[in-house]
């Protein structure tokens, strides 16, 4: 994959990944989620830039790839409506218009659902990587943020690291759900 | 004009609550971006007909919402309230009108995109595509009683049997032998799913969800909400 492809793939999986913390702020109706989607949408500004002034490149060395670069620039624009969406979203949550209770039914209700749990010392997560527990295999749920003390990881990778006391925020189906804070509170030892 | 203030016979799914209008826009700008992107992967025209489909149906949520919305409106707070409500709702509208721009790619030339289809298959959630073997115990349940998803973090967003393609298929679906499942999922998890759908694997078929535990997850979360929130305002 070249350089050019791998930043628009960067673009599409941070937008998505802002669209989930989007809903989670919304349904937590949590400022500091929201803000972090703002963050990214600033982030993907830049990268957008990026690979608008590579795609210009490309097509002034090789008239060739002028269809493949409009093509690049339509995904991206596609792309970057979706991180905008997102960025509405949190708005709502950042001019505190959040409240309204049908906003956080709608998301419980909806085929995939947003739930927490926290880790508990003796849980079978504690101490463990996402890479070493892969729970959105076992379970369908994937995190997308972990509140630690007064911090936030948002969208944690493989290497990242699960510890007592971790709330986590996951994604997924809500069959997902029981299983996913079993393993969490430490009631189901078994993976 | 209609005379008749009752008519609402421009908007579809006026029946539908805003709670439920809502979680089907949600759902449906979910489902939509998923195919979209599938339909670039495969090279599927039926695919991309499905999102404008799905862009269709979220525009008629869309306007139904504000209906109903502006119809219960009856306070200042209602007001405000409500207009945090129609944003996200135009969110998951612009989502779908994104997904549909997306699948607009799809009348280019393919040999301007072969790309695409390298990129995506890089992406962490991948889209990929499963047949079901005869010897599969899958056969014959439905997909909501294997809680595929669950299972596996794989989600089915199409399958295609004899009767053709079904593009994001009910839970009620039956899989049968033969079917070939496109779904969206980790690389770890289509590999755990193969298993199942090659019959090698037995498949654990997961409880149903027991009310109680549900409930006394559903208080759990409650405090795990709360201390989220209460941590915030100190």
């Amino acid at each position: 994959m070249s350089h050019l492809e791998s930043m628009l793939l960067e673009l599409k999986d941070t937008s998505e990944i802002m669209v989930d913390l989007a809903y989670s702020s919304l349904l937590y109706d949590n400022t500091e989620i929201a803000e972090e989607v703002v963050t990214l949408s600033g982030n993907l500004d830049e990268l957008a830039n990026h690979i608008q002034d590579e795609a210009i490149s490309l097509g002034q060395a090789n008239p060739a790839d002028v269809a493949r670069v409009v093509v690049i620039s339509r995904l991206q624009a596609s792309i970057m409506d979706i991180a905008g969406a997102a960025e509405h979203i949190a708005d709502v949550v950042l001019r505190g218009l959040a409240e309204h209770p049908v906003l956080a039914m709608s998301i419980r209700d909806a085929d995939t659902t947003i739930c927490l749990a926290k880790v508990a010392p003796d849980s079978v997560l504690a101490g463990k990587t996402f890479g070493e527990i892969s729970l959105s295999t076992r379970c369908g749920m994937f995190v997308i943020a972990i509140r630690r003390d007064k911090d936030y990881i948002f969208g944690p990778g493989r290497n990242n690291r699960m510890e007592a006391g971790d709330i986590l925020i996951a994604r997924g189906p809500e069959e997902g759900e029981g299983y996913f804070k079993d393993l969490a509170d430490g009631t189901e030892k078994e993976l | 004009m209609s005379d008749d203030e009752n008519d609402v016979s421009g908007l579809n799914h006026v029946d539908m609550s805003v709670r439920e209008l809502l979680t089907e826009m949600k759902d449906t700008s979910e489902v939509i971006t998923d195919l979209a992107y599938a339909s670039l992967m495969y090279n599927s025209q039926p695919m991309a007909d499905k999102v404008r489909g799905l862009e269709k149906d979220m525009d008629d949520l869309k306007y139904s919402i504000r209906y109903k919305v502006l119809m219960s409106c009856r306070t200042r707070e209602d007001a405000r309230q409500l207009s945090g409500l129609l944003e996200v709702a135009s969110a998951a509208d612009r989502i779908s009108d994104a997904a549909s721009e997306i699948v607009g790619l799809l009348n280019l030339p393919a040999e301007r995109r072969p790309f695409i289809s390298e990129m995506l298959s890089e992406s962490g959630e991948k889209i990929r595509i499963l047949r079901v073997k005869p010897q599969s115990d899958m056969i014959g349940n439905t997909i909501k009683k294997l809680a595929v998803e669950a299972s596996t973090g794989c989600k089915i967003i199409a399958l295609r049997n004899r009767h053709g393609w079904t593009y994001d298929p009910d839970d009620e679906q039956k899989i049968h032998a033969a079917d070939d499942l496109i779904v969206r999922g980790t690389d770890e998890g289509a590999d755990r799913l193969s298993q199942f759908t090659e019959g090698q694997e037995k498949w654990e078929f997961p409880d149903p969800i027991d009310e109680e535990d549900a409930e006394e997850d559903a208080d759990d979360e409650e405090s795990i909400e709360q201390e989220l929130r209460g941590d915030e305002e100190e």
